[in-house]
C-alpha cells in the first residue's frame, strides 16, 4: 500500500477560459463530489475550485481514487469529450502537490502573480471539505494559509495593483484615501465603464450619476450598479463636475467630450476640492488640458497600465523570497508527513512484541520447570534475539519509508494489522 | 544614567530612521511591526531619560522635542497606517536628540523661580506646541511631494510609500489648528509664571517682537485654514510658512544671543 498525497486538476495555464468554467464546482457540490473520490479509495480529500482553478487533493494510493476524480471532471465535458479532461489537466504527486498547494496559496500561480484573493478560496476549499478532508489534507491546508500569510507579510509580493481596474481605485485611493462614501459620476455607458465602476462600489464608492449620449442605456447601467445611481444625458453631465470626487469616462465618443470649455468653470467652483478623472475610452474623452487645472489628477488608460506593470515588476523581483519560503515549509510539512507518528508508533508496536514475548516465555519456563538457571537464560536470550530479527526488518522498512514521505500508508497497515493505537 | 539613557533612544531612533529610509531607496521593506517597536523601545528609554533632567536649558529642550516628535509620529503612523511620516520626523528627532547629547546633558540648575505646575505646564505646552507644528510641516512637505508624483504620474516611490493627500490634509490641518494654540496656550503660561514668581519678564525686546513676528504668521496659517477654508497646496504652503517662520526666527534669535544654560 503506498498512500501519497496527489493533486490533479486544470488551472488557467492549462485550459482556456470555456473548459475551465465547465470543470468548475460551487459549494453545494463539493460533498458529493469528494464522496465519490472517498468512495473510490481516497483517505482524503479537498476540491479547490476558483474561476482561475478546479483542484482535486488526495490522499489516495495511485490508481482508483485518482481515476474516480478525472472521471468526475471528464463527466462536465460531457460526451465523447469525458476522456479529454486529463489532456486539459496535470498530475502532481507527493512533495510537488505539497509544494504546489504552497504556491498556490501564495499567490505564484495566479494568473494575477501575488493576488490575495487565492487565499480566502484556499480558505473556502478547505472549509467546505473540512468533513472529507482527513487529518493528513486538514493539517495541509492549515499549514498552506500559514504559507500565504507568510509570504504576504515577510514579501512584497502582494504589493500594489497588478490590473488596470484596480490600478483606478489604487490611484483613486492615493488621492482620497479611504473611498467609502466618496461620490462617482460615470460618463459613457460601455463594458469598460460598468466593469471600472463596479471596482469602485466594491471599495464603497457611490455612483451617484451614469451620463450617456442615450438615456436608455445609462439607465440600464444606473439600475445594474444598484443604489441610487441617476441617469443622465452627457450635456446634463458637465454641472456634476463640481461636486463629485471621481469621475470615470469611457464614451465611444470619437473626439475628447471633456473639455476645458465645458467643465473648466464649474471644476473651478470646487475651492480646491480634488477631483479624480479616470479616463478608460481610447480614443480619450478628456482634454489633457483639463489636467492643468488645480486638484484635477487624470490619468488614461495608459497610465493606469503603467501603474499595474510597475506593481507586476515589482512582485516579479519578490519571486525567488516568495519560493524561498514555500521550500521552507515544503520541507517542514515533508519531515512532518514523512514522520507522522513513526516513532510512536514503532516504540508500540515493538512494546505490544515485548509484551507477547514474555507472556509465552513465561509459560513456557512453567513447563520447562526441569532446567537449570543457565539454560533457563539461553533459552531467553533466543527468544530475544528470535523477536529482535523479526522486528529489524519491519522497523528499517518504516523509517526508510518515513524519510521519503510515505511512511503514512505503512503506518496505516501496521496499526490495522496489529490494532495498534490511531494517532492524535 | 542620563547621559546613557539617551544614546540608547539615539541608537534606537537611529536604527530605526535607516530601516524606515531604506525601503523609501528600493531596499527590501521592513515588517511594520519592527519599524513600530524600535521608535517606541526608544520613546520608553527616552521618557526615562527625559525625567530626569531639569526641563531648564537648550539640550533639555531639545530632548523634549525630539522625544514629543518621536511620540507624534507614532501617533501619525498608527492613524495613517504607513511609515511615511517616520521619513521626516526619524531624521529631525535623531538630529535633534544628538545635538542635545552634543551640547551636554546633564541634570542641570533649577529654573530661578522654582519648579511648579505654571513651569511645568509651560514647558510641556510649549514643546508639544512647536512639535505638532513640526509635524504639520511633515505633512504639508509629504503633500506636496504626493502631489507632485500624482499630477506628474510617477507612480514611484512617493506615490507607493506616501499616505493619501486627503488623509495628508487632514494631518495638516489637524496638527497646525492643534499646534498653534497649544503653543500660545504654553507663551501665555511663560508670561503668567514670570510674573507670578520671577519678578517680572526677563526677556530682550528682540524676543518679543520676532516672537510676536512668528505668533502673527503661524496665526496668519491658521486664519487662512480655518477662516478662509484654504485647502491643498495653498494650505501646505501656507503651513510650511509658519513652521519656517518658527525655525528661521529661533535660530535668528540663537546666534544673537548664543548660550546652552536656556532653550530661547
Amino acid at each position: 500500500m503506498s498512500v501519497g498525497i496527489q493533486v490533479l486538476g486544470v488551472n488557467h495555464r492549462t485550459a482556456p477560459l470555456e473548459i475551465r468554467e465547465r470543470f468548475a464546482h460551487g459549494p453545494h457540490e463539493v460533498p458529493g463530489a469528494l464522496a465519490r473520490v472517498l468512495a473510490a479509495g481516497a483517505a482524503g480529500g479537498v476540491l479547490l475550485s476558483t474561476c482561475n482553478r478546479t483542484e482535486f487533493y488526495l490522499v489516495a494510493d495511485d490508481e482508483p481514487a485518482v481515476e474516480a476524480a478525472w472521471s468526475l471532471l471528464g463527466e462536465r465535458l460531457g460526451g465523447t469529450a469525458r476522456a479529454a479532461a486529463r489532456e486539459y489537466g496535470y498530475v502532481a504527486r507527493d512533495r510537488e502537490a505539497v509544494r504546489h498547494l504552497y504556491r498556490v496559496s501564495a499567490g505564484l500561480d495566479s494568473m494575477i502573480l501575488g493576488e490575495s484573493q487565492i487565499q480566502g478560496q484556499v480558505r473556502d476549499a478547505w472549509e467546505v471539505s473540512r468533513a472529507q478532508a482527513g487529518p493528513v489534507l486538514h493539517r495541509l491546508f492549515q499549514t498552506a494559509l500559514h504559507v500565504g500569510a507568510r509570504v504576504r507579510t515577510e514579501t512584497a509580493l502582494g504589493m500594489g495593483t497588478a490590473s488596470a481596474a484596480s490600478a483606478a481605485v489604487a490611484v483613486a485611493g492615493k488621492i482620497f484615501g479611504d473611498l467609502a462614501g466618496r461620490t462617482a459620476l460615470i460618463l459613457g455607458a460601455g463594458d469598460v465603464a460598468e466593469l471600472a465602476a463596479t471596482c469602485l462600489t466594491n471599495e464603497g464608492v457611490q455612483v451617484t450619476l451614469v451620463a450617456n449620449r442615450t438615456q436608455e442605456r445609462a439607465r440600464a447601467i444606473a439600475e445594474r450598479l444598484g443604489g441610487a445611481a441617476r441617469a443622465l444625458t452627457l450635456e446634463e453631465a458637465w454641472p456634476h463636475f463640481a461636486t463629485t470626487d471621481i469621475a470615470l469616462c469611457s464614451t465611444a465618443a470619437p473626439h475628447a467630450v471633456v473639455t476645458w470649455e465645458r467643465v473648466g468653470d464649474v471644476i473651478a467652483a470646487r475651492r480646491g476640492r480634488p477631483l479624480c478623472i479616470l479616463d478608460l475610452a481610447v480614443p480619450r474623452d478628456v482634454e489633457p488640458a483639463v489636467a492643468q487645472l488645480e486638484n484635477v489628477f487624470l490619468y488614461d488608460v495608459d497610465d493606469l497600465q503603467t501603474v499595474a506593470a510597475q506593481a507586476t515588476a515589482r512582485r516579479r523581483d519578490e519571486v525567488p523570497a516568495a519560493e524561498q519560503i514555500v521550500e521552507e515549509e515544503t520541507d517542514l510539512f515533508w519531515a512532518w508527513y514523512g514522520g507522522l507518528g513513526v516513532v510512536p508508533v514503532i516504540k508500540e508496536f515493538r512494546g505490544r512484541m515485548e509484551h507477547l514475548r514474555a507472556a509465552e516465555l513465561e509459560r513456557a519456563m512453567r513447563q520447562l520447570g526441569h532446567l537449570s538457571p543457565e539454560d533457563r537464560a539461553r533459552v531467553e536470550q533466543f527468544s530475544q534475539a528470535l523477536l529482535n530479527k523479526f522486528l529489524h526488518q519491519p522497523t528499517v522498512a518504516l523509517k526508510a519509508a518515513a524519510e521519503q514521505g510515505r511512511g503514512y500508508g505503512l503506518l496505516e497497515a501496521l496499526r490495522r494489522l496489529f490494532g495498534l493505537e490511531a494517532p492524535e | 544614567m542620563i547621559l546613557t539613557l539617551h544614546l540608547i533612544a539615539l541608537a534606537l531612533y537611529g536604527v530605526a530612521t535607516v530601516l524606515a529610509l531604506a525601503q523609501f531607496v528600493g531596499l527590501r521593506s521592513v515588517p511594520r511591526a519592527l519599524l513600530i517597536a524600535l521608535p517606541c523601545a526608544g520613546a520608553a528609554v527616552h521618557v526615562v531619560g527625559v525625567s530626569q533632567l531639569s526641563l531648564v536649558g537648550f539640550a533639555a529642550g531639545l530632548s523634549m522635542l525630539a522625544l514629543c516628535l518621536v511620540l507624534l509620529s507614532l501617533v501619525s503612523e498608527r492613524l495613517l497606517r504607513g511609515s511615511a511620516v517616520s521619513f521626516f520626523a526619524g531624521p529631525l528627532a535623531t538630529g535633534l536628540l544628538g545635538l542635545a547629547i552634543l551640547t551636554g546633558l546633564a541634570p542641570g540648575a533649577e529654573p530661578s523661580a522654582g519648579r511648579n505646575a505654571w513651569f511645568i505646564l509651560h514647558v510641556a505646552l510649549s514643546v508639544l506646541g512647536v512639535a505638532l507644528l513640526a509635524l504639520a510641516f511633515i505633512a504639508a512637505a509629504l503633500y506636496l511631494l504626493q502631489f507632485r508624483e500624482l499630477k506628474s504620474k510617477h507612480f514611484g516611490q512617493v506615490f507607493q510609500l506616501f499616505p493619501p493627500l486627503e488623509r495628508l490634509e487632514q494631518l495638516n490641518r489637524f496638527a497646525l489648528i492643534a499646534g498653534f494654540p497649544t503653543l500660545t496656550l504654553g507663551v501665555l503660561l511663560a508670561l503668567g509664571y514670570a510674573a507670578r514668581f520671577a519678578g517680572g519678564l526677563h526677556v530682550g525686546k528682540a524676543q518679543i517682537v520676532w516672537g510676536l513676528f512668528t505668533w502673527v504668521v503661524l496665526g496668519w496659517a491658521v486664519w487662512v485654514r480655518v477662516v478662509r477654508r484654504w485647502a491643498g497646496r495653498r494650505a501646505a504652503f501656507a503651513s510650511i510658512a509658519g513652521f519656517a517662520a518658527v525655525l528661521l526666527v529661533y535660530v535668528a534669535l540663537k546666534l544673537a544671543q548664543p548660550g546652552a544654560e536656556r532653550f530661547l
